[in-house]
């Protein structure tokens, strides 16, 4: 970590705020009825950007070497890509063995 | 002999293109055994949660609309109860390597009662949908996979919020007491803002979406 310079604690005010002003730009979103994939688009990449700023600001990601950051991101999103396609498969072949 | 030479003439350009050497990570041990038990536990919750996004994919009755069945503003309140004992958890982190054991305390004070609220808020909102029907079987709004993903996905989530409190409170108590390191707090920090994270994805994807 190499936040020393200045208010070392402002870091987390502003990603508090931020994170806050994000949140309820997502609740207004939803409460306007947005057309459904303009709604799923601007939650998704909201999220994501919430994420990111939980990872790099209050995880401290940011500081940390670049190889650490890129295994814990790009590990989780393979991840769960295969996740869900292993998933879908053998969730569709149950239902047809079920349904046999 | 020639084999050796040439593995050792193969050292230095490794370490060059790893960046690393010994530490490609650049952290403690602690730290890195603790970014692994995260991205584990990481795909604990995204198994969960691709599970919820096929059984709403497949369900063949409707899925009922979020808004009739919760109070959006409440879980509002509970995500600004998460997103705010994450940040004093990353003041009593900084305070804590900085060598500011009270500030450090404090927050760490401030942390768990945001923990608490959260918990307490869980706790109402799961003792409200029960009154209302909601089961693991089934509910009143359609689909049964519509509670099964609630509890699941919910449930877990908060076993990791209590279990992120026990650790705080050990922790406080030790910081108290000058007995944790500054490491020690941040361990404890990366799993609580792991619990924040994690809530983001349930948030939007369970909740809004």
């Amino acid at each position: 970590m190499s936040v020393t310079t200045g208010n070392p604690y402002r870091i987390y005010r502003i990603t508090w705020v931020i994170l806050l002003l994000i949140t309820v730009a997502m609740l207004a979103a939803e409460a306007f009825h947005l057309p459904r994939i303009f709604l799923i688009v601007f939650l998704l990449a909201f999220m994501m950007v919430k994420a990111t700023m939980i990872g790099g600001n209050f995880m401290h990601l940011r500081y940390e070497r670049r190889s650490l950051a890129l295994v814990v991101a790009a590990g989780i999103l393979v991840t769960s890509l295969i996740l869900y396609s292993f998933i879908s498969r053998e969730f569709r072949y149950i239902t047809e063995r079920l349904s046999q | 002999m020639m084999q050796a030479e040439t593995a050792a003439a193969h050292v230095p350009a490794l370490e060059a293109h790893w960046g690393g050497g010994a530490s490609p990570f650049g952290a403690t041990w602690q730290k890195t055994m603790m970014w692994i038990f995260i991205v584990t536990d990481g795909l604990l919750f995204s198994g969960l949660l691709c599970g919820y996004g096929f059984l709403r994919h497949v369900s063949p009755v409707p899925w009922p609309r979020q808004s009739e069945v919760f109070s959006i503003p409440f879980i509002a309140l509970m995500t600004f109860i998460l997103i705010t004992s994450s940040m004093t958890m990353g003041t009593a982190v900084t305070a804590a390597r900085l060598g500011d054991r009270k500030r450090a305390l404090n927050n760490l004070v401030f942390t768990i009662v945001g923990g608490l609220c959260f918990l307490g808020c869980q706790a109402y909102e799961w003792s409200h949908l029960i009154h209302e029907g909601a089961r693991l079987t089934g509910n009143p709004w359609g689909p049964p996979q519509f509670t099964q993903a609630f509890f699941v996905l919910t449930g877990f989530h908060g076993s990791h919020v209590f279990s992120g409190l026990v650790i705080l409170i050990i922790t406080a108590i030790r910081t108290g007491m000058s007995k944790t390191p500054a490491q020690g707090i941040e361990m404890a920090g990366l799993y609580w803002h792991f619990v924040d994270l994690v809530w983001v994805f349930i948030f939007t994807l369970f909740y809004l979406l």
